[in-house]
């Protein structure tokens, strides 16, 4: 009998300290959370928002970087609450979104209809294979090809952004002008990293590391190991700069002039930009041309996770956040390039223009090249962390010396382990 | 004692200039922009300094996140170094039964990693009601095992024995003989012990940013919000880290005396 | 350390013992009051600090994916998949490269720099309070600067190894390049905050013993050895034990030190560490049963290591 009194003492707490905190409501009003990193340029949006609808209150849980960010949201997740009402996820983690998609609210069944709102690969990498729409596009990536004018020139290749379309053409013509280039650069690297090109042009196949049954195919899918042979071809070539993406390293190598051509989504120019600096004003470039289409790096999504009590309310922001007037609005305020259809045909994205690289029309440039990507590839449950913890370091090491064919299987080795 | 010559002077001189270089550094990157970290390097400050600081101030709640640090690291401090000197004098000089077994349990829980415990911690801290609020950043650190251990082993060389015999024949309490005696005699731990856990408090980011909302932060979670943006404005971000260092260097500098003093007071022997 | 103690004090305490012993209180006091110094750390260890650790334990049990619906049980399963995986015997390998690697110079150079800080300086204070500076610099701008120091392509470590004609190193793609630079970031760090421990130590050896030593004409290097470093033993262990403890789950300056932020710790994890390794199977593999195990068995090592230490400690003091 003791033994049953504590018990129930201990159940009265709990239900005190419960009570206590769970309450999304206050003086009426529905408190709704939504969680974000980088920038995502909603600050006035969502007083807009409050202001159209008094009885919410929104808080805006912001957090500088994408890591941090994702963490904190796979914690809250294991741990079975504290997400916020609405968790932004970004593109590279959103397979393992995918494959928890039970945790998630189906919005197609919650949100309001907003059906052939986005470029269809942006909708269809967001939908499970059982039709569930797990998370609203917010904005993304469009890749183009950034070059060094000045470095072109001096090397004796064309440098002109209607010119070297034809050296961007394909993934071949591609590798054969940065032989061309780097046998008269003087040490001048072709590109900056072998990961940033092996990435872009493994997410141009329809399958990439999984089918569609989720088994991993890295060693039968003949894609890959073409991608892989290419890459680490043009690295024993000596083209690549041998980077880190994101380093010290790789800020200075934009300084420095290491490398002659860059993967270049959207936001990459502002990047270039800054880390570049003024004394280069000029020299870079960005040209309407991808080698093989088009394709994509980067851009979120917002979710719904299941934990809120709120969902509809929840669902109804977030479809008004990626309407596409509050998307423009949000691309003035931060330059998230978007993702909805009727937003890429917008004035005042068209007509953006970008005076660094030499007051190019951006906005209609990387609005073209969104066109371009054929389809959302199929990714399996851990295809992000394939690509980030198992590939992109083999590749590294074989840029630090580790023979191509050591790199491949370590890389095969380490994604079976990845995938069990 | 006679004065040292110049080489012991030049030698700690180029180990204080190596261990102050770094805020200067930083305090350099603050001044000027990015390029310092990519090419252009040079000694000389620029005159950024201010309008970064003003970009600070616009970015994050930087006053407020100030205050709770000292809040959170202030009263982690006081409690841990009070509660290991309690429990450490106890292991160190008092029998008891079970004595052995607990502070072998002590020492065990050092060595479990504490990374992993973030994710049930925080079903704890949402179980009480916690979960945004400071007392989730204190309750869980305000003992930790490695005070206890540490404050132990300094008690058992700096009382002896005789001493809290004597002063228990003669009818004092323990917790007199604990804070007349055995505190006094503790300085020299207390202090580095204190310094150690406030600067561990201070710079505590992962827990933080899982269970702190984002309106009510600590220092070091607001300052992570400078490195929005698709690349890192390292000017920016160093600003913040050298405005979030000022303070703790003032306190330092304070405190400084007072501590190295501790450090040194029950070192020599009477 | 007797030092606060005055010599009245010290009277009072002889002067008192021979009052009559006290009543019964006394003795609950005795009793009771050694379970109530220790109650504060068991019960807030209790309360906060034993769920996480039995959960863990628990965890480790399963196939445990963070946010998965189902977790199936599979007993010891992920500690037998511990045992054949390569890749934590690479991360047991590199902890304790770098471990040696920091605590070694670390102690040596601290007592060098407590020997200079116990001489008869002008401004003693300042001096002591200046090699404590590191330890209360910002992380994140330690981690910027170290990456400028040890850029493999245009750190200033490397320009000025090429400068005076030595060949460059890759910091990040030779294993012991990187455990070298990761284990200078700890030292930095520590080696000021330990060279005042083993300052205070060295202060407390009476001035007698080396007056007399001076005596017979014993010089400052021969004193140093035979008589200051001997007595510094019993502190040399404790700051070794408690820093074994600490660099087994060596995690911080390893993950800061990754340019790709990543927690692989380097593209063949040459310097990835046990604690680094519990953090991406967590928290990027999301794998919590896989990172529960791992932590038990680091657990288990650093136990067998400090337990080993704490054996050495106190046969030395005795």
């Amino acid at each position: 009998m003791r033994h049953r009194s504590w018990v129930s003492v201990l159940a009265v707490l709990v239900a005190a300290t419960a009570c206590s905190s769970g309450e999304a409501t206050q003086n009426g009003k529905t408190e709704l959370t939504i969680a974000t990193f980088n920038e995502f340029g909603y600050e006035d949006l969502l007083k807009e928002y409050e202001a159209a609808h008094p009885d919410v209150k929104l808080t805006q849980r912001k957090t500088g970087q994408g890591a941090p960010h994702h963490q904190n949201l796979f914690t809250k997740l294991g741990a079975g609450s504290g997400l916020a009402d609405i968790e932004a996820v970004e593109e590279g983690y959103l397979s393992q979104v995918m494959d928890k998609a039970s945790q998630f609210n189906d919005l197609k069944e919650i949100g309001p209809n907003v059906d052939n709102r986005w470029l269809k690969w942006k909708t269809d990498a967001a939908t499970t294979k059982d039709g569930k729409l797990i998370g609203y596009g917010t904005d993304i990536g469009p890749l183009a090809m950034c070059y060094r004018k000045d470095l072109f020139e001096k090397a004796g290749l064309p440098s002109d952004p209607e010119a070297v379309k034809s050296l961007f053409a394909t993934w071949d013509s591609y590798f054969a002008a940065g032989d061309q280039f780097i046998a008269k650069s003087g040490g001048v690297a072709w590109f900056d990293s072998a990961s940033q090109v092996f990435n872009a042009m493994h997410n141009q196949h329809e399958l990439g590391y999984f089918d569609k049954s989720d088994k991993l195919v890295v060693e039968s899918n003949p894609a890959i190991k073409a991608d892989w042979t290419a890459v680490t071809n043009a690295v024993a070539k000596g083209q690549s700069a041998k980077l880190v993406a994101w380093s010290n390293e790789w800020n200075s190598g934009f300084k420095a002039g290491a490398f002659a051509t860059k993967t270049c989504p959207s936001w990459m120019l502002g990047v270039i930009e800054a880390q570049a600096g003024p004394e280069n004003k000029g020299k870079w470039a960005v040209t309407e041309a991808f080698p093989n289409g088009g394709g994509n790096w980067g851009g979120s999504y917002l979710t719904v996770p299941k934990q809120g009590k709120n969902a509809k309310k929840a669902a109804e922001l977030a479809a008004w956040l990626t309407a596409p007037e509050q998307q423009i609005k949000a691309f003035k305020a931060k330059g998230t390039f978007p993702s909805q259809v009727q937003a890429l045909k917008d004035s005042a994205l068209l007509e953006q223009t970008n005076a660094y690289f030499g007051d190019i029309k951006a906005g209609a440039l990387f609005a073209a090249q969104a066109q371009k990507v054929a389809q959302a590839q199929y990714k399996g449950p851990k295809d992000g962390q394939i690509q980030e913890n198992v590939f992109s370091p083999a590749l590294q090491s074989v840029e630090q010396g580790k023979s191509a064919d050591e790199g491949w299987k370590t890389a095969v080795a380490e994604a079976q382990k990845v995938a069990k | 004692m006679k004065r040292p010559s110049f080489v012991v002077y030049g030698v700690l001189a180029a180990f204080v200039l190596g261990s102050a270089f770094p805020f200067y550094w930083s305090y350099l990157v603050a001044s000027r922009d990015n390029s310092v970290l990519t090419g252009d390097f040079t000694l000389i400050p620029g005159g950024n300094f201010f309008a970064n600081a003003a970009r600070v101030f616009d970015t994050i709640p930087f006053w407020k996140a100030l205050g709770n640090s000292f809040i959170v690291s202030g009263t982690v401090t006081l409690s841990v170094v009070l509660l290991s000197a309690l429990a450490g004098f106890a292991f160190a000089k008092l029998r008891f039964r079970g004595r052995g077994v607990l502070f072998l349990f002590v020492v065990a829980t050092l060595a479990v990693p504490t990374q992993l415990g973030i994710i049930p911690l925080y079903m704890a801290m949402a179980e009480f009601g916690w979960a945004g609020e400071l007392e989730a950043v204190i309750v869980p650190n305000l003992v930790t095992a490695f005070g206890v251990f540490w404050m132990r082993q300094y008690l058992v060389d700096a009382v002896p024995d005789e001493l809290v015999e004597a002063a228990r024949m003669d009818g004092c309490s323990l917790w007199r003989v604990f804070w007349h005696v055995a505190l006094p005699a503790a300085r020299p731990a207390a202090a580095m012990l204190g310094v150690f856990t406030f600067m561990q408090s201070w710079n505590d980011f992962l827990w933080p940013l899982v269970v702190l909302n984002a309106d009510n932060p600590t220092l070091q979670v607001a300052l992570e919000k400078l490195q929005s943006g698709y690349y890192v404005d390292y000017s920016l971000v160093l600003a913040g880290t050298t405005l979030a260092t000022v303070p703790v260097l003032v306190v330092f500098l304070v405190l400084g005396r007072q501590i190295v003093a501790g450090v040194m007071q029950g070192a020599v022997k009477g | 350390m007797t030092a606060v103690l005055t010599r009245s004090d010290r009277e009072r305490v002889v002067q008192t013992r021979s009052r009559p012993p006290r009543h019964r209180l006394s003795a609950v006091d005795a009793k009771v009051s050694p379970y109530l110094f220790v109650a504060p750390f068991f019960v807030l260890f209790g309360a906060v600090g034993l769920f996480p650790l039995l959960y863990t334990a628990y965890v480790s049990l399963f196939d445990w994916e963070l946010g998965a619906d189902e977790t199936p049980f599979v007993g010891l399963d992920n500690y037998r998949e511990l045992f054949g995986d390569g890749q934590f015997w690479n991360a047991l390998f590199n902890t304790f490269s770098i471990f040696l690697l920091s605590s070694v110079p670390q102690v040596i150079t601290a007592v060098v720099l407590a020997a200079l800080l116990a001489a008869n300086l002008r401004g003693r204070t300042a001096w002591r309070m200046g090699v404590l500076l590191p330890y209360v610099a910002s992380l994140v701008a330690l981690t910027i600067i170290f990456g400028n120091l040890f850029g493999p392509q245009f750190g200033l470590v490397n320009s000025v190894l090429t400068t005076v004609g030595i060949p460059p190193v890759d910091w990040q793609a030779n294993t012991f390049g990187s455990h070298v630079a990761i284990a200078s970031m700890v030292n930095w760090r520590w080696t000021g905050y330990n060279a005042l421990i083993v300052l205070a130590a060295m202060l407390a050896i009476p001035r007698e013993v080396h007056e007399a030593a001076v005596v017979d004409g014993a010089g400052p290097l021969r004193r140093f050895f035979s008589i200051t470093l001997p007595m510094l033993k019993p502190t040399l262990i404790f700051v070794i034990v408690t820093s074994t403890i600490g660099g087994l789950q060596i995690f911080t300056e390893p993950k800061l030190y990754d340019p790709s932020a990543g927690s692989g710790g380097g593209a063949e994890h040459q310097y990835q560490t046990v604690v680094l390794y519990l953090y991406q199977s967590a928290f990027q593999q999301l794998n919590l049963g896989y990172a529960a195990a791992i932590a038990w068995l680091l657990f288990l090592v650093v136990i067998a290591v400090a337990g080993l230490n704490f054996w050495l400690t106190r046969r030395a003091v005795r």
